[in-house]
């Protein structure tokens, strides 16, 4: 089931690839010795940046510590080489070892760094360590490591310089290509997504650590398989190879090619390390304080590099160069079956709730039970504590006490990916998005716990509920697929954050404010789309919401909550006819009655 | 009489790609008391924090003196007069009401010549220098919003729904406070509100503010009844 | 056994005098500066020039403290300033200025270890053992840094005004404190203080232009465990440190160079917060 652009994607990574080959291929017959020599040794760090861009470009995690990998790859083929023995099966055992140790090593870094609620900051401390803690194993290893000085002279293929830089050429063509294929697919949509807004992409049932986890696991034997080669063809293996001060020079060349485009880290790898390797002869410490400035002024004046200005520049001489706008995937109808209600445990029932910060009490001592088919709306002024109560439910971490049960299993200290597993949808009340991403990409990061994501491809259809696709026509988001949703208009955006929350397939659904800013015949839409969600699908929707004409028109009862805690709980005639709601809006103070 | 002290002219602004006011008009005389009255998610606090240069107007101009500070940082404006008491509990909860009171004012010399006169307005905060205003009531935090923006004596005061979840008697108090403020340092005061009769008490002029735009504008006194109609439930 | 306790106390001094820089920069910009490395080697330079010159060893770090402020205060405003909204590229940024600082040192006094005189040699005499001089010396000092440290912060109104920014950078804004002046001096504060520690420690050790890099890793897991806090920080300085201390004394002095980071890695992985104490 690809589709168009995946296909033109394939071709023309099948196109690139082959004449990368091509020149590789011929290459070596018109340079001489020592570039080549360089340019093997650029071809194995060009593939270690590639996963540095792909992690920090793509994905949005700072890492100072991939250079470890290339240094475990290198190692291990020195070690066995060294101390155990030489020859094909040898070889391959040693590449194996230097693979599973570093799959090793990334997953634990994953298991420290990448947990949910970790910042940004944390995990980039992390990879900071590694290397630095691996360099000092290495000093530890004393004879049998070579401590400092590494370890040189071990037995390896005396082929021709030619062969090494086939080889190496390859492989870097090789790993590039995927990783091309990979960040074009729908699967490097959701690593962009983890970017640009984490805390969404969680809410949608993405499973960030274990993604982070996976792709830095990828990375490492990426960088592993690279530090074999590159070990195997020097025949010499140092400490430098695996330390921090190549692991922040990786992330330079990235800087300066371009993050976020792949060809612009690997061509700007290639680059910088055969100048530098010309240059450093001559000029070695003035060259190390040119790339130094070009780095900061790169990163304060340019923050996308390079490789973007000479795109358009190329883009501006060759017109069929320039990208063409995406085809967009087609949405189709899924067969999403209403839910049966179940008699034994309600949707969502929620337990003597607190929520505290500091000495700043937010909630007291929430309860609520939601049926399904049931439309509970919540009011209340500013600071009754409404969104909290929202987040508690969806985060299993934010609440102080109480518990909260989604379909009869208590939620715990789960994660918001955890707590949509089991069927909780919720929206927000900004609608900062995913600006990069065009609308159906968003649909499609949606389905992620449904359908999954392709790595190396692109779907061409989306699988849509049925209500998902009524709010998509009503706010006429089905028209503007292809469109980044940075520009989309105010309605729209709050349409496409319902559609997406649809799109998760929920039994609980918690709204916040869906309708803030809209115009009166959208209200309409959504309200219709609710309204069905409950008659017709038999969902437990929990609404926050302000006007209340609108919550008067769709709600099945009506919380009123007030200084964290609730006021009034009733039917819809009840609490609109209440002195004491009246009194709660206009500000006066009021004691609790429940 | 001498022109506004504040005004603004069709000032549009909002967040991003969300335009929140729609070319608002609004001005305010020197000694003037007026509300800005409109329900949740209309633009109110917007209003504000385009005054203070928080918010950037994407287009129009707000002038003080008849000179404009858009554009502004918020430090400067304050530096000109204007005092800004913001919405919620917007105190520094982890420092002493002392050193609460010492932000509010641009130095600690002026903290010392003004603390007392604290002392007619609400004299729990004088009691209470040395706690950590944390711990402090709901209504005592109000209390120190307020005295930190009194305590600054500006031209200007903007006040952003000082009387939200506050006991009758309290917000009662804070009008007497507004008042006095007035007529004993002259100071203009910008108040954005819900709360109707709390906010038409003290002001001399009222503009009701809707999906950000003024739908109406008239005399306090007179003006009960239409703003009512507005801010219908 | 005595020695063992001396060497604890110490060393957690150094390190804190090191890495209090770093901390307070990381409080109110809420940047981690990568160029703290660097500032302590132009610190350990500025030693270094200090013996050159005949001056008094005393000078050598208030000296390195005056040069590092100014020079702080140059670098805010033109690397610094343009990246708040961006902290993932502020580090890289500041990285990169580290890179440039050290290649500049290496341009002017090249690659080769030098050595800068110590303020004054020889032992103090504790009844069964003696222990080096000037040690105990950076240990008072590093205790003054944080007294004056916490009296700046707790007892004057630009200290006043840092907070604020620290706990609500928008409130702060709208009370009239003109917060980039404050981050500003902050920043300019921070790198004069490394490169007063660079210039403290050096005496210790001996100048290179890679010396800072082992200790901006270690001042990173500090701080980090310790968050915004003078006496969180001294108290991890003496708990990691102490560990450090204990691991190179009777495991290995390789593995003892690992502890702290190793150490801070867990702690922070099983409590975010650290040693956090508010």
């Amino acid at each position: 089931m690809a589709s168009l652009s995946s296909k033109r994607v394939y071709r023309t990574v099948a196109l690139g690839a082959i004449t990368a080959l091509a020149v590789i291929a011929i290459a070596p017959f018109f340079m001489d010795i020592y570039t080549t020599n360089i340019l093997i040794r650029a071809f194995y760090l060009a593939a270690l940046v590639m996963t540095v861009d792909i992690l920090w470009g793509y994905t949005g995690i700072l890492t100072f510590g991939q250079s470890a990998f290339f240094g475990i790859g290198a190692y291990a083929c020195a070690l066995v080489f060294t101390h155990y023995g030489f020859g094909p099966l040898w070889a391959i055992g040693a590449l194996a070892i230097g693979i599973l140790a570093a799959l090793a090593v990334a997953a634990i870094v994953g298991w420290l760094a990448f947990y949910h609620g970790a910042s940004p900051l944390y995990a980039s401390i992390i990879t900071l360590a590694l290397p630095i803690v691996l360099v000092q194993l290495i000093f530890a290893g004393g004879r049998w490591t070579g401590s400092s000085s590494g370890l040189s002279a071990f037995p390896t293929y005396y082929w021709s310089t030619e062969t090494w830089f086939w080889i190496a050429g390859a492989y870097l063509v090789l790993v590039t290509s995927l990783g091309f294929l990979l960040v074009r697919s729908d699967f490097g949509r959701i690593l962009v997504a983890i970017r640009e807004n984490e805390e969404r992409a969680a809410y949608l049932g993405i499973p960030i650590s274990r993604i982070k986890t996976g792709l830095m696991m990828a990375s490492g034997a990426v960088g592993a398989a690279a530090g074999f080669g590159y070990a195997a063809f020097t025949n010499v293996v140092a400490p430098e190879l695996g330390d921090f001060l190549l692991g922040t020079e990786l992330l330079i060349w990235t800087a300066l090619g371009g993050r976020g485009t792949l060809i612009g880290p690997v061509l700007g790898a290639i680059g910088i390390d055969v100048t530098a390797s010309y240059l450093s002869g001559t000029l070695p410490f003035l060259w190390k304080l040119l790339t130094g400035i070009a780095f900061v002024v790169v990163i304060v004046l340019l923050p996308r590099g390079l490789a973007p200005i000479l795109g358009q520049a190329i883009g501006f001489v060759i017109p069929p160069l320039r990208r063409k706008p995406p085809q967009s995937a087609e949405l189709v109808p899924a067969d999403w079956r209403p839910i049966a209600a179940s008699f034994d445990a309600p949707p969502l029932k929620i337990d003597e709730l607190i929520c505290q910060y500091g000495s700043l009490r937010v909630l007291t001592g929430v309860n609520a039970t939601v049926k399904g088919g049931e439309l509970l709306s919540i009011v209340g002024p500013n600071g009754a504590g409404k969104t909290t109560l929202m987040r508690c439910v969806s985060d299993g971490s934010e609440r102080t006490a109480g518990r909260v049960y989604v379909q009869g299993v208590e939620i715990g200290r789960g994660a918001p990916q955890s707590i949509v597993a089991l069927g909780v949808g919720r929206s927000f009340q900004n609608t900062n998005l995913f600006d990069t991403l065009t609308v159906a990409e968003c649909l499609m990061l949606a389905r992620y716990g449904v359908d999954g994501a392709p790595m190396f491809a692109r779907r061409a259809e989306i699988r849509m509920p049925e209500p998902a696709l009524d709010i998509m026509r009503a706010t006429g988001l089905d028209k503007v697929l292809a469109t980044e949703t940075g520009s989309l208009s105010h309605g729209m955006k709050r349409g496409l954050e319902l559609a997406m929350v649809l799109a998760t397939e929920p039994s609980v659904l918690l709204l916040d404010e869906p309708t803030a800013g809209l115009t009166k015949a959208e209200r309409t839409a959504i309200g219709h789309t609710l309204k069905r969600l409950t008659d017709e699908y038999g969902l437990a929707v929990v609404l926050i919401e302000h006007d209340l004409d609108f919550v008067r028109e769709i709600s099945s009862r009506i919380v009123v909550l007030h200084q964290g805690s609730v006021l009034m709980e009733g039917t819809v005639e009840e609490v609109v006819n209440s002195e004491l709601v009246r009194a709660v809006y206009s500000g006066e103070q009021v004691e609790a009655v429940a | 009489m001498s022109g506004p002290i504040l005004s603004l002219d069709e000032v549009s602004s909002g967040y991003g790609a969300a335009t929140v006011l729609h070319g608002v008009s609004l001005s305010l005389r020197a000694g003037e008391i007026v509300a800005v009255l409109g329900k949740n998610g209309m633009g109110k606090t917007t209003l504000l924090k385009t005054i203070m240069g928080f918010v950037k107007a994407a287009a129009g101009s707000v002038l003080l003196d008849g000179a404009p500070i858009t554009g502004r940082s918020p430090h400067a404006i304050v530096r000109q007069g204007v005092a800004y008491a913001p919405q919620d509990y917007t105190i520094f909860q982890d420092l002493t009401v002392e050193e609460n009171l010492r932000l509010g004012v641009l130095a600690d010399d002026i903290y010392r010549g003004r603390v007392d006169m604290l002392g007619d307005v609400f004299p729990r905060m004088l009691e209470r220098l040395k706690q950590r205003a944390g711990t402090l009531s709901g209504g005592e935090q109000k209390m120190l919003l307020m005295s930190r923006a009194i305590i600054a004596r500006p031209r200007i005061m903007l006040v952003d729904e000082i009387s939200e979840g506050l006991q009758p008697t309290m917000i009662e108090r804070m009008a007497e406070v507004l008042r006095r403020t007035r007529s004993e340092h002259g100071t203009a005061v910008l108040l954005v509100e819900q709360h109707l009769s709390f906010a038409l008490s003290v002001a001399d002029r009222y503009a009701v503010l809707k999906l950000g735009e003024i739908v109406d504008e008239g005399v306090a006194a007179e003006g009960a009844a239409k703003v009512a109609e507005h801010l219908k439930v | 056994m005595s020695i063992l306790v001396l060497d604890i106390v110490t060393t957690a001094a150094i390190l804190f005098a090191v890495a209090s820089g770093l901390m307070i920069i990381l409080g109110v910009m809420k940047l981690i500066n990568f160029a703290h490395g660097a500032f302590l080697t132009v610190g350990g330079y500025t030693a270094f020039l200090t013996t050159e010159a005949g001056i008094t060893p005393w000078l050598s770090a208030p000296l390195a403290a005056i040069f590092g402020f100014l020079a702080g205060i140059v670098i805010e405003r033109l690397v610094v300033r343009p990246l708040y909204s961006r902290p993932l590229d502020a580090i890289l940024a500041t990285w990169g200025l580290g890179i440039v600082i050290g290649q500049v040192i290496t341009l002017t006094f090249g690659r080769e270890v030098q050595f800068a005189a110590s303020p004054m040699s020889g032992t103090f005499d504790f009844g069964a053992i003696d222990y080096s001089a000037y040690r105990i010396v950076v240990t008072l000092i590093a205790i003054a840094i944080g007294i004056a440290l916490t009296a700046l912060f707790y007892g004057t109104r630009f200290g006043l005004q840092a907070r604020a920014v620290i706990m609500n950078e928008t409130l702060a804004r709208g009370l009239g404190i003109d917060s980039g002046r404050v981050r500003t001096l902050t920043f300019g504060l921070g790198a004069g203080l490394a490169c007063a520690a660079g210039a403290l420690i050096t005496p210790l050790l001996s100048v290179d232009p890679n010396m800072g890099l082992p200790w901006l890793v270690n001042s990173f897991m500090l701080v980090l465990v310790s968050g915004v806090s003078i006496p969180s920080l001294a108290l991890a300085s003496l708990i990691l440190g102490g560990a450090q201390v204990a691991v190179s004394t009777y495991i290995s002095p390789i593995i003892g160079g690992l502890t702290i980071v190793v150490l801070a890695a867990f702690i922070l992985r099983i409590n975010p917060r650290g040693l956090g104490l508010g």
